[in-house]
């Protein structure tokens, strides 16, 4: 008895829905990428504090280099341990979902082509040396290269967005 | 060095939180600013660019070590990073959000994102062992 009513309470607890709106994100996030960058060591490159490409380079590489004996590139902030930011992206998610009810398990509808995206846009952004975000940060930085890569990604999205408004249209 | 890895791990926990209560992505704020005129996620964009901006200088000047810009600023490098920036704001559009918004939607439970993330990590070992040294070959 006291187990289903354990279970009924885990399903319908009172949900704690923290709000947070975009601009809040965005300053946070900058103040974490530029302090990680400054005081604890991750950098070399520079502008490294965040970057989901980079970073998740830098895992799963290390993590094949220490199991299987390769020899594929690593920043040298993840030398001596790969950094682990998108590990704690997708946990610190999970538990946002989780405590506010929106965890939920959807299956893909075309899992080839996301695949296929995932492998490219990871190809492309470790071209430009950065995600999104790191480009932005490199940018921020004062970095010609951030300059461009931050302005081709706009161009790309603009780019994208109307073609995409233009075939749902025709 | 393994303050980098517990550093990033726990900067990782707080925006992946955050970007999972925000639906923050960075190319999204551009694509629903054109598309409806929704400035939501592209406050978070504009914020992002001008806080590091400023907190940049300040950092440096408090850590007392002024980093070196450009080391390579050489043809290549130069286009490289055009191509990549383009290829990377024009497919995350196609594949419905930047990197790090994939990332949340795979803590999510949206098996899509989870999808794109192995194909995700798949492609950074294939960049390493086929595409640059194919391109740096061609270059």
């Amino acid at each position: 008895m006291a187990a289903t009513e354990l279970k009924h309470w885990v399903a319908n607890r009172p949900r704690a829905k923290v709000r947070v709106t975009g601009l809040q994100t965005g300053i946070v996030m900058a103040l974490l990428a530029v302090i990680v960058g400054t005081f604890f060591a991750v950098r070399p490159p520079e502008a490294y504090g965040i970057c989901m490409a980079c970073h998740g380079r830098d895992l799963i590489n290390s993590l094949l280099n220490s199991n299987i004996g390769t020899r594929l590139t690593v920043s040298q902030a993840s030398l001596v341990f790969p950094l682990l930011t998108t590990v704690g992206v997708v946990i610190g998610a999970g538990i946002g979902a989780v405590s506010s009810g929106e965890f939920k398990r959807r299956t893909p509808d075309n899992p080839v082509r996301t695949f296929i995206y995932g492998v490219l846009v990871m190809n492309f952004a470790l071209l430009a040396a950065g995600c999104s975000i790191r480009l932005l940060l490199r940018f921020a930085h004062g970095e010609l290269l951030g300059f461009l890569g931050f302005g081709g990604m706009v161009l790309g999205v603009v780019t994208a967005t109307y073609w995409l408004q233009w075939r749902a249209q025709r | 060095m393994t303050t980098a890895a517990v550093a990033s791990l726990i900067v990782g926990l707080i925006i992946g939180y955050l970007g999972q209560r925000s639906r923050m992505c960075f190319v999204g704020g551009i694509r629903d600013f054109i598309l409806v005129r929704d400035t939501f996620l592209l406050k978070g964009l504009i914020a992002f660019g001008l806080v590091a901006w400023i907190a940049f200088p300040i950092a440096e000047q408090l850590a007392g070590n002024l980093s070196t810009l450009d080391a390579s600023l050489d043809t290549t490098t130069l286009i490289f990073t055009l191509v990549g920036g383009l290829g990377v704001g024009y497919l995350s559009v196609l594949a419905n959000g930047c990197p790090f918004r994939q990332h949340v939607l795979a803590g999510q439970g949206i098996m899509s994102s989870v999808t794109y993330l192995a194909g995700f990590y798949v492609g950074a070992v294939i960049f390493h062992l086929v595409v640059l040294p194919l391109l740096l070959r061609i270059s």
